[in-house]
């Protein structure tokens, strides 16, 4: 399989904190590839040095051999990186438009950014939500805007932050498919999540990230029975990792 | 060659005070997060109260800080509950209305009660001056800038070494932690402004002996104010005095060589460079300039 | 059905307004009629940068741009103020162009002061620079009526100007705010960060609503110069009526939208000028403590302004349309 996203040495401080430090992986192409990690590891730092709201102190991020550290964020978006964010803030316009938004980058008239954001809106299911405002929508289905929006942006790798985050069983049920459909739609997944169970049961392999550093990564079963992250997670002192 | 050190050296002076006044804007700025575009009002309202104390009882405005000082503590006080408290969950545009209201309130009972002419206290030490290797210096801006040097050290204390200090460094660091840590935000949030306005009062007393007041005086000691602290870094005392100091000297030498009336282009001039070159703030450690939006 | 009657209600207006000069020949209620067409034009310019929520507290200073270029151009080169239209609207932008610097810098209430800083910059320079601008003397425009000089004898032709000015605005901002460029501004005001990373270059967005609103701010300002004959730095680059006024109108209004800075400044024009008059006459500047209180009030019980009030109203009215038409 080739790599679509390869980081490399990746870095950020703030102040005298290694929020991230020297993190390197790859994304492979079509694949599913949960991270997680316990509160303050960096995993949100590290999407936003990927999405470039964050600038990196030192370290490479090249999507399909080009480097994007360097570009700013509408030009990464442009480039086929799309994110959405933990804490959902939808625009205040209604379901519609918001998807509309970064549609604009692709169809320069209304009618037609209107049309794909139809389209996508139906495979969110949130076609005959379009016209409300997000103020009066369920929290899932808030998070299912950002997920449409983020892929009205047509990415080639999808950054999920925290999409299952707050939302009832039953809710995760109807929402976890959706990540898989989304991948088979052909995008590339990378994902958040603090959801153990619906992280294991969807992603082909996962990262671990303590205290800024990548601590382990392979396939759910390797990784739940790797004794480094078992010990970053339950904060014991680890004989050796 | 005399000339320019001797611009230099009172520029350095009002720096002194300008210093002053932005102290007390960064410490409501870093603690409440307003902009109180009614800051220079403070100093305005002092002024006024230091000239009436002076026509009425002919008490010496450096006395009258006794009373001014309390009073203006006060009155900060109550601008924080009164204006800022019932909005302080409104967006960041609600609270600069709040404060663009008051300072046009503010402007205006002056010049209702006051009317609009300069008044100057006349005090005898009001035009004297010490000589030191060929520089003259004038006495009240030399007290001023020694005062303003002690309040500030005094401030630096207190903020330091003091349990509440402590706490308001830590609101400035981080709101919602310190709130965690159980301490009282609003009482705070209400010394703050009580302290901030307290410092622009005397920076506005201070001027006093050697400037005039008049309605709309406070205007460019708001704009002065924020420029020093965006040049000087939030939270930092150290770098908003340089800063303060830094704008004293070149309001005085582009006074001088260029036009006094054109003093405020040059604030604005520097402004503008400063978040070119420099966005985290001259002598700022950065902290404090994502707040400005400067990242 | 409801479309229908929209368009008949607005061309009653239009027609209303079309003959108010035939009938009302009042010098004052034609002056009144065409300060506020004039500020519903100032505040709707005014409003576009707000769609990306960065609110200006300088707008003086394009007015005033734009006011001196064609006054300079025209009494003292005798350039015609159709000319000096452009030529304003041109340095306007340019004026635009330098506080696009901080516009894209600075957060929301930085921005906001450094917009003052600018436009008091803008004020000292005019008073300073008396070889082009007489100081504070002032521009007098000669009294020559014609259209060729855009002076007139009576009242009417400014009234028809400065209500098509209005409606240009008006139609240009609601084109502005349904077309890409408001979305990104919108999408920009409510989070920043998820618009940039949606790909929308926000500081281009930004720069953009900048300079539409300092060149049609700037246009405003030359034909109102030609309106009122006079120019001079305290009325051309006034914070009061042309900073604070415009602002003041579009938060009372309702900041962001199409209709509020409309709203606000029919409100607010007459009740300002009769505060000016009478109460200004009573006690100067006791009319300013009534607008600061006025503000604190909006601020504290309307933060959405009068539109928000009629939110609900018109909600109503359109989900009752749409049940009708499910039925």
């Amino acid at each position: 399989m080739d790599d679509l996203l390869v980081v490399k040495d990746l870095t950020k401080n703030f102040g005298g904190l290694a929020a991230v430090s020297e993190v390197s992986f790859e994304v492979r192409r079509g694949e599913i590839l949960g991270l997680i990690g316990p509160n303050g590891a960096g995993k949100t730092t590290l999407f936003n040095l990927i999405s470039g709201l964050l600038a990196s102190d030192r370290g490479t991020i090249k999507l399909e051999g080009e480097e994007l550290a360097k570009k700013p964020p509408y030009k990464r978006s442009a480039m086929g990186v799309g994110r959405t964010f933990q804490v959902v803030r939808p625009f205040d316009m209604t379901v519609l438009e918001n998807v509309m938004v970064p549609i604009f980058a692709h169809y320069k008239t209304s009618k037609e950014a209107k049309e794909k954001a139809f389209e996508i809106l139906e495979m969110v299911r949130l076609d005959k939500l379009a016209d409300k405002m997000p103020s009066n929508l369920t929290l899932a289905q808030r998070k299912r805007i950002e997920v449409a929006r983020a892929l009205a942006t047509k990415p080639k790798l999808l950054l999920l932050d925290e999409v299952l985050a707050g939302l009832n069983p039953s809710e995760v049920a109807e929402n976890l498919p959706l990540i898989r459909q989304v991948r088979d739609s052909g995008v590339t997944i990378l994902f958040i999540e603090h959801l153990m169970d619906a992280m294991m049961a969807i992603s082909e392999r996962v990262l671990v990230m303590d205290q800024g550093a990548l601590i382990a990564c392979g396939t759910p079963d390797e990784v739940t029975s790797d004794q480094c992250v078992i010990t970053a997670y339950l904060g014991e002192e680890a004989p050796e990792c | 060659m005399e000339l320019i050190v001797q611009v230099c050296v009172s520029g350095l002076l009002l720096g002194g005070i300008y210093a002053l006044i932005s102290i007390g804007l960064n410490l409501i700025f870093g603690v409440v997060r307003i902009i109180n575009f009614a800051h220079g009002e403070m100093v305005m309202v002092a002024m006024y109260l230091t000239f009436w104390l002076n026509y009425f009882f002919g008490m010496d405005p450096y006395v009258s800080t006794i009373i001014v000082l309390p009073v203006m503590f006060l009155f900060g006080v109550l601008i924080q509950r009164v204006i800022v408290q019932p909005i302080q969950n409104s967006s960041a545009n609600m609270k600069i209305f709040a404060t663009v209201a008051l300072s046009l309130i503010l402007q205006n009972v002056a010049l209702i009660v006051c009317k609009g002419n300069f008044r100057t206290v006349q005090v005898p030490y009001g035009m004297s001056t010490i000589e030191l290797a060929g520089i003259f210096i004038s006495v009240p801006r030399l007290v001023a800038f020694f005062a303003a040097l002690a309040s500030i050290t005094l401030l630096y204390y207190f903020l330091k070494n003091t349990y509440t200090g402590k706490a308001l460094r830590a609101i400035v660091e981080d709101d919602t932690i310190a709130r965690l840590m159980g301490v009282k935000v609003q009482n705070l949030y209400l010394l703050a402004f009580g302290i901030g306005c307290a410092f622009s009062a005397l920076g506005g007393v201070l001027l006093m002996p050697f400037s005039s007041v008049y309605p709309s005086v406070g205007i460019p000691f708001t704009l002065i104010a924020f420029i020093v602290v965006v040049l000087g870094g939030l939270g930092s005392m150290g770098g908003t005095f340089l800063a303060g100091l830094f704008i004293g000297v070149v309001e005085a030498v582009g006074g001088t060589y260029v036009s006094p009336a054109l003093k405020e282009a040059i604030y604005f001039g520097i402004f503008i460079i400063a978040i070119l070159i420099r966005p985290q703030g001259i002598f700022g450690k950065g902290k404090g300039s994502e707040e400005v939006g400067l990242k | 059905m409801r479309t229908n009657k929209l368009i008949i209600a607005t061309a009653i207006l239009m027609l209303g307004l079309l003959v108010v000069p035939v009938f009302f020949t009042s010098t004052f209620i034609l002056h009144m009629f065409t300060l506020v067409f004039f500020y519903i034009a100032l505040t709707a310019a005014w409003n576009i940068p707000a769609f990306g929520g960065k609110f200006s507290l300088g707008h003086a200073a394009f007015f005033g741009l734009g006011g001196y270029t064609a006054a300079i151009l025209y009494v003292k080169c005798g350039i015609s103020p159709y000319i000096g239209m452009f030529a304003g609207t041109f340095v306007a932008m340019l004026g635009g162009v330098i506080l696009s610097f901080p516009l894209v810098r600075l957060k929301g209430p930085f921005f906001t002061l450094a917009s003052i800083a600018f436009a008091e910059v803008l004020r000292m320079v005019a008073v300073d620079w008396r070889s082009l601008t007489n100081g504070s003397v002032g521009i007098n425009i000669p009294f020559k009526p014609g259209w060729l000089n855009l002076t007139f004898t009576s009242g009417m032709p400014f009234y028809y100007i400065a209500m098509g000015l209005a409606i240009a605005v008006i139609l240009l901002s609601w084109w502005i705010r349904s077309s890409s460029l408001g979305y990104h501004l919108r999408a920009a005001a409510a989070d920043e960060d998820a618009a940039k990373a949606l790909g929308i270059n926000t500081a281009k967005s930004h720069f953009l609503g900048l300079m539409w609103s300092s060149g049609l701010t700037g246009l405003i300002g030359v034909l109102y110069v030609f309106y009122n004959y006079v120019l001079e730095p305290g009325s051309g680059f006034s914070m009061d009526r042309f900073s604070l006024q415009p602002a003041m109108n579009g938060i009372i209004g309702g900041m962001g939208t199409i209709w509020g800075p409309v709203i606000g400044a029919i409100i607010m024009t007459p009740l300002g000028e009769f505060l000016r008059f009478y109460l200004g006459t009573i006690q100067q500047g006791l009319n300013f403590v009534v607008y600061g209180l006025m503000l604190i009030a909006v601020v504290n019980f309307v933060p959405g302004g009068i539109v928000s009030l009629m939110e609900p109203w018109f909600k109503k009215k359109k989900s009752g349309d749409s049940s009708a038409a499910d039925n």
